[in-house]
């Protein structure tokens, strides 16, 4: 008993007691009009009335009001507030872990501007706090905690696998001085990856290596600090998000590094360069900057030349949500495609207002609900097989996982690539 | 936890698709969970990448490298991903019945 009292105070901790007036201001604003149902991928694809956005709010507004407001205290059925008991904690988790992505498309919909977004991740951080994150994503969380990197990746066969893109990368440019420089300090650039690179799928390693050769770019990739994601901001535990961003800030400086450079990952942007700050509580006295951003500059400032009609098949842009709707990179992808390829089409509805491929959120690590991510995903594979291309360019891991997954089981028969990938076939060197 | 049934034979899956008790795997189950996945006839080249994963999974619990992959089966990156469409992660570690990684796969 005493232990659940403790879990329950520990929850209401993080709404605080009326003082974060954004929390209180959206969790009190929606006023029930039901618009943004329609935004959101889980309502559109299984027309169930819990999933509207405005419910993801209300379950959060409904236990706040249960402990913070007069009426909720006295008379809890009125103002229909519910306690924070095991029913609730059980249909948050299913509601706001289970379907959200957190994409924020229905923030862009709400017609009085309730970050809805906002609430679903103050729920997460609740439930994040008492012991609730689903145990597959709490433990990818872990193996970041534990080992530096979410694939607990050994730092000798991190090594190892470097090498071996460093000689691919050599064979390729026909250059034995080709390098992909491991801890080098004083470097310009300080690049990063996903693990799901080294582990699985090295090529945009030695892509992005090609683009830093050709670019005749001053870089060094981190062998201790190299994992561009953070899945704490995806459970939403504060402390933890902040440790692993702790630790890519150190290792920055430790390297003496002129800018970090983050490699094709959605969240791993928004999170090392928009929350980072807020997390370790530091302005950084470095240069942030997305690896698509990157090479942008480099195509317009004439430090690598691509060939316009290298990539000849038709090609659609996925936006990923937290790069585009959350991170306002936006025109660069665009820009970076039109220099490598003859056919560049967009998807309806692209940009800011574009469809979540469906794994965001932290839903692909989360194999729980695994059903309805490949549900929710027939949106995005209607957008693909409706724009006619044969490959899809996505600039985020996470994306492509769930991208080449739709692929397969709604059999679109497309290609599915990184930014670097492209860029690399198209260099002119 | 969603049982599959692959040519009258029941198994246990997790949501990802990966075997809940990976203990009741053997060379039967592998075929099965393969032929479901597309791939008609598990090949020599098939096992020597099942082998290898089966092989790093018992001795360090976890799924090995890809580069671990390719240095002990000879095989080329291109290759690997053309034997298992679905990649390494949910192609062929799926079929050699280990737990799904963590991460982005
Ligand atoms: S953030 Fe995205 S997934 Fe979550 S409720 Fe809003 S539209 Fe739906
Ligand atoms: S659109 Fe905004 S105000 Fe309307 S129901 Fe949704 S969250 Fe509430």
């Amino acid at each position: 008993m005493k232990e659940a009292n403790e879990k329950i105070r520990k929850g209401l901790e993080v709404l605080g007691s009326g003082e974060d007036s954004k929390l209180l201001s959206h969790l009190n604003a929606c006023v029930r009009c039901g618009l943004c149902a329609k935004s959101c991928i889980y309502y559109l694809s299984m027309k169930d009335e819990k999933l509207i956005p405005a419910s993801k709010v209300d379950i959060v507004a409904s236990v706040y009001r249960r402990y913070f407001t007069f009426t909720g205290r006295q008379l809890p059925g009125l103002v229909k507030a519910r306690d924070l008991d095991d029913k609730t904690v059980t249909e948050m988790v299913d509601l706001l872990f289970g379907s959200c992505t957190v994409c924020g498309r229905c923030v862009k919909h709400c017609s009085i501007g309730v970050d809805i977004e906002y609430v679903v991740r103050k729920g997460r951080e609740m439930l994040s706090v008492m012991g609730y994150v689903p145990s597959t994503l709490q433990s990818t969380v872990r193996s970041a905690l534990n080992t530096g990197n979410n694939m607990a990746i050994s730092h000798g066969d991190f090594v190892d696998t470097l090498e071996w893109m460093e000689e691919e990368l050599q064979d390729e440019v026909d250059d034995p001085e080709a390098r992909i420089p491991m801890d080098e300090k004083g470097k310009k650039v300080m690049y990063t990856l996903n693990p799901r690179e080294p582990k699985f799928f090295p090529i945009s390693i030695s892509a992005m290596a090609k683009v830093f050769y050709a670019a005749g770019e001053s870089w060094t990739l981190s062998t201790r600090m190299y994992d561009v994601t953070n899945y704490a901001y995806f459970s939403c535990h504060p402390d933890e998000a902040a440790v692993i961003s702790r630790r890519m800030y150190d290792e920055v400086n430790t390297l003496e590094a002129g800018m970090l450079v983050l490699a094709e990952c959605g969240h791993g942007v928004r999170s090392n360069r928009w929350e980072s700050p807020n997390y370790i509580k530091k302005q950084f006295g470095f240069e942030v900057l997305s690896s698509v951003e990157l090479m942008a500059k480099y195509i317009r400032e004439g430090r690598i030349r691509t060939d316009r009609g290298a990539l000849k098949e038709k090609v659609t842009l996925h936006d990923p949500c937290n790069l585009v709707r959350g991170g306002g990179i936006f025109k660069d992808q665009r820009y970076i495609l039109k220099q490598c390829a003859e056919d560049f089409v967009e998807m309806t509805p692209y940009g800011t207002d574009n469809f979540c491929c469906g794994g965001g959120g932290g839903q692909l690590a989360m194999s729980e609900y695994n059903e309805r991510r490949m549900r929710i995903a027939e949106i995005k594979a209607e957008q693909i097989r409706k724009s006619g291309a044969k490959v899809v360019a996505a600039p985020c891991h996470n994306c492509i996982d769930q991208l080449s997954q739709i692929n397969f089981t709604y059999k679109l028969n497309v290609k599915v690539k990184t930014l670097a990938e492209i860029v690399a076939d198209s260099l002119i060197i | 936890m969603p049982t599959i049934e692959i040519e009258g034979n029941k198994f246990e899956f997790d949501g990802d698709g990966f075997l809940t008790t990976p203990a009741i795997w053997n060379e039967e189950v592998a075929g099965l969970i393969a032929r479901y996945d597309g791939i008609e006839e598990l090949t020599d080249q098939h096992w020597a990448i099942i082998n290898i994963i089966r092989r790093n999974y018992e001795e360090k619990g976890m799924a090995p490298m890809i580069r671990h992959i390719c240095k002990e089966t000879g095989l080329k990156l291109r290759q690997i991903y053309e034997l298992f469409p679905l990649g390494p992660a949910r192609g062929a570690c799926r079929v050699a019945g280990l737990p799904k990684p963590d991460g982005c796969v």
